[in-house]
């Protein structure tokens, strides 16, 4: 997140409680933010007992820094950074999980059932065994006598000194298999249920352990810099995501940093004393075996454990849902995804009151939602423009939600330094990537007319220049920005960001960018905008590989591999999981060869980017591409830098900003955000968008009509209040308000409702419509005119004739003898004034 | 991430509203705790169940799904990597590369889910121009995906187009590459109904999850990606089998399939419901293949409606008592989940490209499903009342009839066999009786519109078939267009350089053949003298 922003974020909140609801709202905020922050000091040492005293051999005071730990959500990711620690040694690629374990003093990272509160009872107390790790080896460790080092722990109880430790009594054979010549220390799992489970092997650890779970690992062992500092977002779980872990409103859970140090030893063990092997800073990347005693392998272990720093967390309240039971039909409202985060905090304020109907919202695409609409086969329609009508029915559209579209990313700093979070795009680039204009690989690098072209966009200088210090590892991952494969507004609006930029359109056209990179021939003069993304090529490049050549392909459309929802995008940004088909091999020897999904990609190396809603980002904690719009740069010019250029990162003041230049187009029709407009504005972000719920203006029933009506009243009322409670209006969205700069919206969303309601057709064309429910007070008088007054509706869009197109044919044939025949006779006509001169010579 | 969050306000204005709420008298869940499920398997079916999932969050349930393909779904099962499977075909006990193919020691039934059409969507463009509307008999069908049918001008796909032939063009089969239920579906229905065509291809008799890929045949791997590869611009060509609910999606065409009345029908929810009910469902609980269905009289359904490759999607059901992942909340979860996908969420399956269940199946699905309430009496399994379902294929008070099969429209007369072919568009999932009988939709103008308003409403068929036909026949957006030459692309380079060329000869040509003449005479002139 941009520091800058800050400031900005805290004055336009301040603004926004005043205007959702004076005075009761606006108070909370800041004591509010202050106290959910998290900071301490703590001193943190390593000791070794040499007989006669115990010495401090490394003492360091570390402070843990968290930037909100109250009111969290499932899957709500924290930041958490520290100074003061040791330097690691030996950085992991990935430091979640056991993939974590081979580092030197690094900072573990964890959640954990309870709280470090001595007066409460032992049960709510923070303890290693409700500390939750994604894998056995991470709690419990089985080693040869030299090896079990945590026996000379000088903090260890006597029972954990013993040879089989842990576990009281210790699980015999049958339930954990165990070498009794070894020593064993068993770190069980206490579920929030009670059951205990031995954690001795993969099959008795808690449910939510398991191999290839939905969700990756949380808990990590993270790396300190030189400099003592380091950081990390980490992502909280609650009761829904792991049930065995089970943090809620109810039950308190912290987050448990625990400084390695390295074990403090009782005796002069020489394992045990062990430093680490490994320079600080340095990395292992081959998993090499590193010194137990500074790993993070005994983070239970007493001497480590002591040194924890934890951070109380509070869940919040989970909202009431909706009751399954209920037997009402739902409502469906049919269309536009980047409705599904609002739709899913707004359903449970309609299904849980009686007076009130049962909203749905399906997930379709713009055009077909709006068919469904129009057919009378949907109440209402979510789309984000004005459509084309196939019917005669005249259609109102409401403004519902201001959000938008976000180019989503995930991108590690070279170095594992930790997670790039800002980085810098503009239309060329993005053109660059839908376009398949990056080859990926040496493969693509084959394709006609791109071979100049830099494989990947974190090796092209346009890129480089924006966004300087990434790596340059080309990746068929960042050939390509992840994005849909069926038609939507979201589409269609990239396309016009695109077109109205022009380097992008230069570009789009054919012109070389000023380091000589040129578009994918295939889609050299697009049409844009475009409301479903096309794949339009289909080169298949040579190779000697067996499983390529078996399985050939166009190569840059297995890169770009779309898929059909935003909410896919979203997900795969968050888990890093590139959706690129170009994994190739088999099962085994006697397996035919077959293409699918890439790998994850490993933590470190992460360079992945996604069109995803504003929403759904939002949710997950993604981060956002700043797009640019301004430009004072000539467009044939080299650069180095972002100078001249503005950059605009999706906040509320952008997508407003990009809002106050919508126009109205009339009534019954939706307002038209031009990309042109936006351009000009140094501070309106183009990924805006209006979300408008589009309804018949006659031929409903009078019960859908009402139940839209309302729909309409409540969700640009009520639904408009920020937040996370039931029926309010989540991140991701602006609020559409009674005055300021969406006003204009708000009065065109009451005009609307109460004309589906009359279901008079469209206004004017049946004397007024406006009677009975009243106008909300603050409408622009004259806007709710230009309903009413209207006097001729206006013209019905009619679908143009759709022709047969004439045909594009060729004739090789055709194409060389007529031109011939017609040189034949220009050569014959040339020759007739010879052939006199000639016939004058004979007769000579 | 955009640059704040609203949290502290929204507590604040929570109060209020959930004071409100409670003084309205709300209907209040009883305090049912739910805990995040998740599983993975088919993308057959993985379009409904999305939907299903994003509706079902709004009843405070979190599910998540990875459709991975149905051999995955059914593996991550067997492993207790995941609480649920989805899969088309049940477990084979050995797959086709000799490995364990069962749940293991994992105790689960079997539940249907949806039904649905394996739809084959293709990309053949005739002068630039997507082909809309074309047949294919089975027997061609499965010619083709054995590559005895290589190209689109073969006389067998004239045929079924009613003598109408498409231009030479390769076809390119396009496989699935994971392991699929779509392509188990496919070849159990080329193996028990083209044994012939289909065993000499595959080596041996029974069905794959794996389609052998040979000849010009691209493998892709998921839904998704098969409908990339075929509506790409490297596509033209290719065919491929899917979901009906991805061509739907995509606004693609889809292959009109010829059944054994003699009629080519679209995989809508009618004419996949109209087809299961020929399916034979394993009705004994005993077996471990309870509910698992028989095609055999889909496939040779005799219905002029009966869409022959329409099928089930089963979910892998954790039954145990003692099973590993499940706990109470888990079992409630994934109980109500499937209570509201069996019963009101069959409702969006026409939209969707699927069918619902007819009642019967969605009752013995309700027993599987009660099953998670026996292993663990914790689970409420109470009011969850099969006969109140918003389900369209349910006709109140009779329980025994499949109400979407009866009004199920009949196809259009430019349908059958030696007739047509029709002009309308496939893929576009009618969800009007109307829509779905007449010959033309909306690309046809007029003539879709008069078709449309001469449905019988009780029957669903054309009154005056004969106009629905001509108008068929009639309009502009033919199948197989007559190609109009407007202009060719090669001519206007040459004859652009040959008129350049023309115009300088035509102003030149005269005045230096004259030049030249002249002082060839004179020269001439000049040695005579």
């Amino acid at each position: 997140m941009v520091m800058n922003a800050t400031r900005t974020r805290a004055v336009i909140f301040t603004l926004i409680c005043g205007l959702v609801s004076a005075g009761a709202v606006g108070s909370v905020n800041a004591s509010a933010a202050n106290k959910d922050t998290f900071s301490k000091t703590k001193t943190v040492t390593r000791e070794f007992d040499n007989g006669s005293s115990v010495d401090v051999v490394d003492s360091r005071d570390v402070t843990v820094r968290v930037d909100h730990t109250q009111n969290l959500r499932g899957r709500e990711r924290v930041h958490i950074d520290w100074s003061g620690a040791r330097p690691s040694a030996g950085r992991a690629s990935d430091p979640y999980g056991e993939n974590g374990l081979s580092q030197e003093y690094p900072v573990v990272v964890m959640q954990c059932r309870g709280l470090d509160d001595s007066t409460l009872s032992p049960a709510k107390q923070l303890s290693p065994k409700t500390c939750w790790t994604s894998t056995r080896q991470q709690r419990s460790q089985t080693a040869t006598t030299r090896q079990a080092i945590w026996r000379h722990d000088l903090y260890a109880t006597d029972a954990d000194k013993a040879q089989k430790s842990g576990l009281d009594p210790f699980p015999d054979n049958t339930t954990c298999t165990d070498v009794a010549s070894f020593s064993t220390h068993l770190t069980p799992f206490e579920a929030a249920g009670g059951k205990a489970y031995p954690a001795c092997s993969g099959d008795t650890m808690p449910p939510e352990s398991a191999v290839g779970a939905a969700f990756p690992p949380a808990e990590l062992s993270a790396f300190t810099d030189l400099q003592g500092k380091g950081a990390v977002n980490f992502e909280v779980r609650s009761k829904t995501e792991n049930e065995s872990l089970g943090c809620s409103d109810k039950v308190a859970c912290s987050i448990v940093v625990i400084p390695i140090m390295g074990l403090s030893c009782v005796d002069a063990d020489r394992e045990c004393r062990k430093a680490g092997r490994m320079s600080a800073g340095s990395s292992n990347f081959a998993n090499d075996g590193v010194d137990a005693a500074v790993s993070p392998v005994y983070w239970w272990s007493a001497s480590n454990w002591r040194n924890r720093i934890s951070v109380p967390l509070s869940f919040g309240l989970a909202p009431d849902a909706c009751d399954v039971l209920d037997k009402r039909p739902p409502t469906a409202f049919y269309g536009s995804e980047l409705m599904s985060q609002a739709a899913l905090q707004w359903s449970p304020a309609y299904c849980l009151r009686k007076d009130r109907f049962k909203f749905q919202h399906n997930r379709l695409p713009d055009d077909a939602a709006f068919v469904l609409m129009e057919k009378g086969e949907a109440a209402a329609a979510f789309v984000s423009g004005n459509r084309e009508r196939s019917t005669d029915a005249p259609v109102g559209y409401a403004p519902t939600a201001v959000t938008g579209f976000e180019v989503s990313y995930i991108v590690d700093k070279p170095d594992n330094a930790g997670e790039v979070n800002n980085l810098k795009l503009n239309a060329r680039l993005i053109a660059k990537l839908l376009t398949q204009s990056y080859p990926g690989s040496s493969l693509g690098a084959q394709h006609p007319g791109m071979a100049n072209n830099p494989l990947s966009i974190n090796l092209d200088p346009e890129f480089k220049a924006l966004n300087p210090g990434l790596d340059s590892i080309s990746r068929e991952a960042a050939a390509t920005v992840l994005s849909l494969s069926g038609s939507s507004d979201v589409i269609k609006t990239l396309g016009e960001y695109m077109v109205n930029d022009p380097e992008a359109k230069a570009f789009i056209a054919g012109d070389s960018d000023p380091w000589g990179m040129v578009i994918n021939p295939t889609y050299k003069a697009l049409r844009l905008p475009l409301d479903e993304w096309p794949l339009l090529d289909t080169f298949v490049p040579t190779t000697a590989l067996e499983c390529q050549k078996q399985n050939p392909a166009a190569y840059l459309g297995q890169i770009a591999a779309p898929v059909n929802s935003l909410r896919k995008i979203a997900e795969a940004v968050l888990d890093a999981w590139p959706n690129v088909q170009t994994k190739c091999d088999r099962a085994s020897s006697s397996d035919p060869f077959k293409v699918g999904r890439v790998e994850r990609q490993g933590i470190g190396s992460r360079m992945m980017l996604g069109i995803t809603s504003m929403g759904d980002a939002e949710r997950f904690g993604l981060h956002a591409a700043g797009l640019q719009t301004k430009s004072t740069v000539p467009i044939d010019a080299k650069f180095t830098s972002a100078a001249g250029r503005t950059f605009i990162e999706p906040t509320n003041a952008s997508v407003q900003a990009a809002i106050e230049s919508a126009k109205s187009l009339g009534a019954s029709r939706a307002f038209a955000i031009s990309q042109a407009d936006l351009r000009k504005s140094p501070k309106a972000y183009p990924g805006s968008m209006i979300v408008y719920t589009a309804a018949r203006l006659s031929g409903m029933s009078r019960a859908d009509a009402s139940k839209v009506a309302s729909f309409i009243r409540i969700s640009t009322t009520e639904g408009q209040k920020p937040g996370s409670g039931n029926g309010q209006l989540p991140d991701g969205y602006v609020p559409i308000l009674k005055s300021g700069t969406t006003a204009p919206l708000f009065a065109a969303a009451q005009r609307v409702a109460n004309e589906i309601e009359a279901q008079g057709g469209l206004p004017g064309s049946r004397g007024p419509s406006n009677t009975g429910a009243a106008v909300a007070p603050g409408v622009d008088a004259a806007a709710a005119d230009n309903g009413t007054g209207k006097t001729s509706p206006t013209t019905p869009v009619n679908d143009p004739d759709q022709m047969a197109l004439t045909a594009a044919h060729n004739s090789a044939p055709a194409g060389v003898m007529l031109p011939l025949i017609v040189i034949i006779a220009l050569i014959a006509g040339l020759l007739s004034p010879a052939t006199r001169i000639i016939a004058r010579g004979r007769r000579r | 991430m955009m640059k704040f969050k609203f949290r502290a306000v929204g507590l604040a204005a929570g109060i209020p509203l959930l004071s409100l709420a409670l003084m309205l008298g709300l209907a209040r869940p009883a305090e049912a705790a739910y805990a995040q499920i998740e599983g993975s398997g088919s993308t057959w079916s993985e379009v409904i169940l999305q939907q299903w999932i994003s509706d079902v969050d709004a009843n405070g349930m979190k599910v998540t799904y990875n459709g991975g393909g149905s051999s995955q779904g059914r593996k991550n099962f067997s492993q207790n990597v995941t609480d649920f499977g989805i899969t088309e075909i049940p477990y084979q006990g050995k797959d086709e590369f000799g490995a364990v193919d069962s749940a293991g020691s994992r105790e689960f039934a079997y539940m249907p889910i949806i039904a649905g059409g394996t739809a084959f969507t293709y990309q053949i463009k005739v002068a630039g121009k997507l082909i809309r509307n074309l047949r294919l008999s089975g027997d061609t069908i499965a010619r083709i995906f054995t590559n005895k049918i290589t190209n689109w001008n073969d006389p067998a796909i004239a045929k079924d187009n009613n003598g109408r032939k498409l231009p030479s063009l390769q076809i390119f089969p396009v496989l699935r590459s994971d392991g699929s239920g779509t392509t188990a579906q496919f070849t159990t229905w080329l193996d028990k109904v083209y044994p012939s065509i289909w065993r000499p291809f595959f080596g041996r008799s029974g069905l794959t999850s794996y389609f052998p890929q040979k000849g010009k045949a691209i493998g892709a791997a998921g839904s998704d990606q098969v409908m990339n590869t075929i509506s790409g611009a490297a596509g033209n060509g290719t065919i491929g089998y899917v979901e009906y609910s991805y061509p739907v999606n995509k606004k693609y065409p889809v292959v009109k399939v010829l059944n054994k009345a003699g009629y080519f029908v679209e995989p809508t929810q009618y004419n996949v419901a109209v087809a299961l009910t020929k399916a034979r469902i394993n009705q004994d609980t005993h077996s471990d293949k309870y509910l698992t269905s028989i095609l055999d009289g889909v496939y040779n359904a005799t219905d002029p409606r009966a869409y022959p490759l329409s099928s089930y999607s089963y979910m892998l059901l954790p039954t145990g008592k003692k099973d590993r992942r499940m706990t109470t909340a888990k079992r409630q979860t994934l109980t109500d989940f499937m209570f509201y996908s069996l019963c009101e969420g069959q409702g969006k399956a026409g939209a969707y490209g699927y069918s619902p269940l007819p009642l019967n199946l969605v009752q013995a699905g309700f027993n599987q499903l009660k099953k998670l309430s026996v292993a663990d009496p914790n689970v409420d399994f109470r009011n969850r009342d099969v006969s109140k379902c918003n389900n369209p294929t349910f006709v109140k008070g009779d329980l025994s009839r499949n109400h979407l099969a009866e009004i199920a429209p009949k196809p259009a007369a430019c349908d059958a066999f030696k007739a047509g072919p029709c002009t309308n568009a496939t893929g576009t999932a009618p969800t009007t009786t109307a829509q779905a009988t007449s010959g033309s939709t909306s690309a046809g103008g007029a003539a879709g519109a008069a078709a449309a308003g001469s449905v019988d409403p009780e029957t669903g068929q054309v009154i005056g078939s004969s106009t629905g036909e001509t108008g068929a026949t009639g309009q502009g957006s033919v199948a197989i267009p007559t190609e109009l030459l407007a202009a060719r692309a090669d001519d206007t380079k040459v004859f652009g350089l040959l008129a350049v060329g023309e115009l300088l000869a035509i102003v030149l040509a005269p005045g230096l053949c004259a030049v030249y003449f002249q002082r060839r005479s004179n020269r001439r002139r000049s040695s005579w003298s």
